[in-house]
């Protein structure tokens, strides 16, 4: 197989552009959005959350049929709604908020899978929960390229606020800053970027391209600015072969994607000179100064 | 900017979370240009007291004045130091980046750090002797150095008051005595500290007065007087069970 047929000739289909194009708009605001995640804690709430947009879709899809907007916005809903509920739930009962994320959206998940196996139309499981590339629709990426820029949009703007509030919270508060409203406003992105990653990533796989990413900067930077460039360079190039991989190979675009990325964190993780472990492994084990 | 009048005014403070009360009809006054511990038992009101002055915490009644002002109105004058184990030491970023994140807050939406800020950035990393570590990522330090850190942030903030959360957990002896020294020179110079301590010993070493908690206000003033045995026993035996000296024998 020459080059050409293996990089060139799958772009000459026309699904395969879009597919692309989506996927990297993606990558730009879910390699943003993933070092947040990471940075403050939350990739397995993303993950929970994520799963718990099944629901919203599935009814917008009922009553509404394909359109990217009433999927979205069932999206949307249903990923508020988890969020939300699981805020109230850990203030009005014992219940602490990580087991009521874990909660509410297993329990969003189980109903959007009986939704979808009773739809009437014959829609794939599949590519809800994996991705298809080959799904992607004109609106799709329009709504990948609206939700992408808009995310870059936001972390220039509030680029100050969003390193305050991820590094010290607290110091943010003491010198003005409203935490509550930057907290909600990330919430609202990453559930914004989740939806819109669905048709090309599917619901269970998308989070890999926002958290893969970030992960895999975090081990060789030292400076915010420099993990958040890296980690939309990696998720760029991730979600660029991961299309490729996925034509080629005949596999899930969410999945292919999610390999490549993969690829790209294992070698982080045993190469990184300063974070990896073959260099933690060289030291001996030495143990970490103490925090 | 400086002056010996009461800045801090305390008047019948009363801050409940639900059913709990945290502080009880506090009444006092903190004089500027001297260094301050807030003392007490977990649970005392001490980290409370801290955040009624930044003016996050609603007062059930009473009224807290800096200077003239409400505290909305102080913030650029109160610069906070969070308690160390806040901190993610693992966080991507350098001694610079945040002694730069003093400046935040004087800056808008779309303007940079000017020149201005980055002098006012050097000058605090000079001041606490961070300059050469400068390039970092803030693991690297040793406990001393990261309080320095962020001592450092709160002095380009540009604030004449300054509110430490536990400034003394978690460091070691080296640390603690670090530290002492550069609370000491602060108050030299006439800038107002404000610290949450847990160690009675400390306290007496390195602030010039003290303010003893224990819910409501214990006792209040230079802190020979605030710490006599029956004001300690006061505030750490009533109801609640302390085991050891809680003298300050035990420690550094």
């Amino acid at each position: 197989m020459s080059l050409h047929d293996l990089i060139v000739a799958p772009f000459t289909y026309e699904f395969m552009r879009r597919g692309l194009l989506s996927a990297m708009f993606l990558g730009v605001s879910g390699g943003l959005l993933g070092c947040v995640l990471i940075l403050r804690r939350m990739a397995l709430m993303g993950d929970a959350l994520s799963h718990s947009l099944l629901p919203g879709i599935a009814v917008a899809w009922l009553l509404f049929g394909t359109s990217t907007t009433a999927l979205f916005f069932g999206g949307l809903v249903a990923g508020l709604l988890t969020a939300i509920g699981s805020a109230l739930l850990s203030r009005l009962t014992r219940v602490k908020e990580d087991a009521a994320f874990g909660s509410l959206f297993v329990l969003f998940f189980g109903a959007g899978v009986a939704l979808i196996s009773k739809l009437p139309t014959r829609v794939n499981l599949a590519d809800f929960l994996f991705g298809n590339v080959l799904g992607v629709s004109p609106s799709d990426l329009r709504l990948a390229m609206l939700v992408s820029l808009g995310t870059a949009l936001v972390f220039v703007l509030f680029r100050r606020s969003i390193l305050l509030e991820t590094f010290d919270p607290v110091y943010h508060r003491a010198t003005g800053g409203r935490g509550s409203l930057v907290h909600m406003g990330f919430l609202t992105l990453t559930v914004l970027n989740l939806v819109a990653a669905m048709q090309t990533m599917g619901v269970v796989l998308a989070l890999g391209l926002f958290l893969l990413p970030a992960v895999s900067a975090y081990l060789w930077c030292d400076r915010f600015r420099s993990m958040l460039l890296l980690s939309v360079g990696i998720a760029l190039a991730g979600s660029a072969s991961g299309i490729l991989l996925s034509f080629h190979a005949g596999l899930a675009s969410g999945a292919s994607i999610v390999l490549c990325l993969g690829a790209v964190f294992l070698g982080s993780v045993v190469l990184s000179p300063k974070y990896g472990a073959v260099t933690a492994l060289r030291r001996g084990l030495a143990p970490r100064r103490h925090s | 900017m400086h002056t010996h009048e009461n800045i801090l005014q305390f008047r019948g403070v009363t801050v409940r979370y639900g059913r709990l009360t945290a502080l009880e009809d506090i009444t006092l006054d903190i004089p500027c240009g001297e260094s301050t511990a807030v003392l007490g038992g977990n649970g005392a009101g001490k980290s409370t007291l801290l955040r009624s002055i930044l003016g996050w915490q609603a007062l059930s009644s009473g009224e807290i004045r800096v200077g003239d002002s409400h505290p909305h109105h102080a913030r650029p004058r109160l610069a906070y130091v969070p308690q160390r184990h806040a901190v993610d030491w693992d966080f991507p970023i350098t001694v610079r980046g945040v002694v730069e994140q003093g400046r935040y807050p004087s800056l808008g939406l779309f303007r940079g750090l000017s020149g201005a800020d980055q002098e006012r950035v050097n000058a605090a990393m000079e001041e606490l002797g961070i300059a050469d570590l400068a390039d970092r990522q803030i693991r690297m330090l040793s406990g001393g150095q990261q309080q320095r850190v962020f001592l450092a942030r709160a002095v380009a903030q540009g604030g004449d008051i300054f509110l430490l959360d536990e400034p003394f957990a978690g460091l070691d002896l080296f640390g603690s005595e670090e530290l002492v020294h550069i609370l000491k020179n602060w108050e030299k110079q006439g800038r107002t500290v404000l610290a949450a301590v847990h160690d009675l010993a400390l306290a007496k070493a390195c602030f010039s007065r003290g303010i003893l908690l224990d819910t409501s206000l214990v006792a209040s003033g230079p802190i020979a007087e605030v710490l006599t045995t029956a004001n300690v026993d006061r505030a750490f035996r009533q109801g609640r069970c302390v085991h050891g000296d809680v003298h300050g024998g035990h420690h550094a």
